[in-house]
C-alpha cells in the first residue's frame, strides 16, 4: 500500500517536473513568437498541469473529502464545492500576484514566502473555524432530521473559502512567470486553465468521499450526528495540523 | 476503509507538493578509493529562477556578479542550513553530518539560476552515499545519470523512498 502510494507521488512529481520544463520554454517561445497555436498550447498544458497538481498534497481535498463525509450531499454540490474553491483559489492567487508584484517589486521572493506563509495560518485559522461550525451545527441538530437542506448554503461557502483562500504556488509562479515576460493575459488565462483542471480533481475527491459516504452512511443514519460531529471534530484537527505545520520551521 | 481514506487524506495535506524543481549536479574526482571533495551544482528550473534573477539581478544585466552572488548567498542560500541543504551524507549506513557548503558561487545558465558549492570532507567512497531531497516536498530534488560526473570511480544514481517524499540517491563505486 505504502509502495503504491509512494511510486503514485512519484509519478506524479515526475510529470509535473516535466510540464514544468516544458510550460517555461513554450512560454519563452511565445514571448519571442506571439503565436496563437503557442499561446493556446501554454493554455492548454496550464489546464492538464493544474489536473495533477492538484491530484498532490493540499489544495483543500481533504478539506472537501471530510466535508462531505459528515454532510450527507449529491454528486452536483461536489462539483459545485469544487470550482467554488477552484475559482477562489485562482482569484487570490492573481491578486496576491499582481498585488505583490506592482507594490512590492523588489525583494519580492522573500514577500512571496513571507505572504503565502501568512494566508495559510489564516486559512488554517479558517479551518478550523468551520470544524467549530460543524460540530457546533451537528450538535445543536442532533436530534431533527433533514437538516442539511438548511444548514448547508452557508458552511458550504465558508468550507469553500477557507480551502481556497491560500494562493496556489503553482498558479502564482506560472502568473508571475508570465509576468515577468510581460504575457500579461496569458497569465492571467493560465491561471484560468490551470484553475479549471484543479477545480476538476477537488470535484473528484468530493465526489469519491461522497461515494464511500453513500456505501457506509445507511448504517449510521440514526446516529448521522455523531459522524457529523466527527468529521467536523477533522475539519478542526486538520486546521490545527495546517497551523502547527505552518509554525513549525 | 473509510478510515484508511481519512487517514491517507489527512497525511496527505500536511505535505505540500514539490513547487520548486532543481537539477542536482555531482562532480567528484576519485583517487585509490579517496575524494576530499565534491561540487555541487543545483540548477534551478526556469518559473522558480525568473523570479530569483528578478530580485537578485539587481543592476538587470541577465547576469549574477560576485556581489550578487553574495546577496543569493546570504539571502537565499544560507536558510537551506535549516533543510540540511536537501542533502544528506551517509557513511556506513548512518547519517553524518553535513560539511558546511564553502566556495559557493550563482549563475545564470539557459535561464536558470544555478548554485555551486564544495563539500570538503576525507571522503572514503566504500560504504558511503549521498541523498537528495526535501522532506516537505516543497522542492524536487532530482538527480539522474547524465547529471553526475565522477572521475575514477563508478556513480549509481537510486530512487529513494522516504514514505512520503522521494529522493535520490548517489553511491560511488
Amino acid at each position: 500500500m505504502m509502495e503504491l502510494y509512494s511510486s503514485f507521488i512519484k509519478q506524479i512529481v515526475d510529470w509535473q517536473y516535466e510540464l514544468n520544463h516544458f510550460i517555461s520554454s513554450t512560454i519563452r517561445e511565445v514571448n519571442d513568437e506571439s503565436s496563437l497555436t503557442l499561446s493556446l498550447t501554454v493554455i492548454g498544458i496550464a489546464f492538464i498541469y493544474g489536473l495533477i497538481h492538484a491530484v498532490g498534497p493540499g489544495h483543500g481535498k481533504a478539506l472537501v473529502a471530510f466535508y462531505f463525509t459528515s454532510n450527507k450531499s449529491d454528486y452536483k454540490k461536489a462539483f459545485k464545492m469544487g470550482y467554488l474553491i477552484a475559482i477562489i483559489h485562482t482569484f487570490s492567487a492573481l491578486i496576491f500576484t499582481f498585488g505583490i508584484f506592482f507594490i512590492l517589486k523588489s525583494f519580492f521572493r522573500k514577500n512571496f514566502n513571507e505572504f503565502s506563509s501568512i494566508a495559510m495560518s489564516i486559512s488554517a485559522v479558517m479551518i478550523m473555524l468551520v470544524g467549530c461550525y460543524l460540530i457546533y451545527e451537528a450538535y445543536k441538530h442532533r436530534k431533527e432530521r433533514d437538516t442539511e437542506v438548511k444548514k448547508s448554503k452557508k458552511s458550504e461557502l465558508a468550507v469553500a473559502f477557507s480551502a481556497g483562500v491560500v494562493p496556489c504556488p503553482g498558479v502564482m509562479t506560472i502568473v508571475l512567470f508570465c509576468i515577468v515576460l510581460g504575457q500579461y493575459s496569458l497569465g492571467i488565462l493560465s491561471a484560468v486553465a490551470m484553475s479549471i483542471g484543479m477545480g476538476l480533481t477537488i470535484s473528484l475527491a468530493g465526489i469519491f468521499s461522497i461515494a464511500i459516504n453513500k456505501k457506509t452512511g445507511s448504517l449510521l443514519n440514526d446516529k448521522a450526528y455523531i459522524l457529523e460531529m466527527l468529521g467536523g471534530l477533522f475539519v478542526l484537527l486538520l486546521g490545527s495540523f495546517l497551523f502547527l505545520a505552518q509554525h513549525h520551521h | 476503509m473509510k478510515s484508511l481514506y481519512l487517514l491517507v487524506l489527512f497525511t496527505l495535506t500536511l505535505f505540500a507538493h514539490p513547487h520548486t524543481f532543481i537539477d542536482v549536479y555531482p562532480t567528484m574526482v576519485v583517487k585509490d578509493g579517496k575524494a576530499d571533495n565534491i561540487r555541487i551544482t543545483w540548477k534551478i528550473d526556469e518559473m522558480t529562477s525568473s523570479m530569483l534573477i528578478m530580485d537578485v539581478d539587481t543592476n538587470g544585466d541577465g547576469k549574477i556578479d560576485s556581489k550578487e552572488s553574495k546577496y543569493i548567498e546570504e539571502n537565499y542560500f544560507n536558510i537551506f542550513a535549516d533543510y540540511n541543504f536537501y542533502t544528506y551524507l551517509i557513511i556506513k549506513g548512518k547519517k553524518v553530518e553535513l560539511p558546511t557548503p564553502i566556495n559557493f558561487v550563482a549563475t545564470i545558465e539557459n535561464h536558470r539560476v544555478c548554485y555551486s558549492f564544495d563539500l570538503k570532507y576525507n571522503y572514503v567512497v566504500k560504504n558511503m552515499a549521498f541523498e537528495f531531497g526535501d522532506t516537505d516536498m516543497y522542492t524536487a530534488m532530482v538527480l539522474k545519470d547524465e547529471f553526475t560526473n565522477i572521475a575514477g570511480a563508478k556513480a549509481v544514481v537510486s530512487g529513494v523512498d522516504n514514505d512520503f517524499y522521494y529522493g535520490y540517491r548517489l553511491e560511488i563505486k
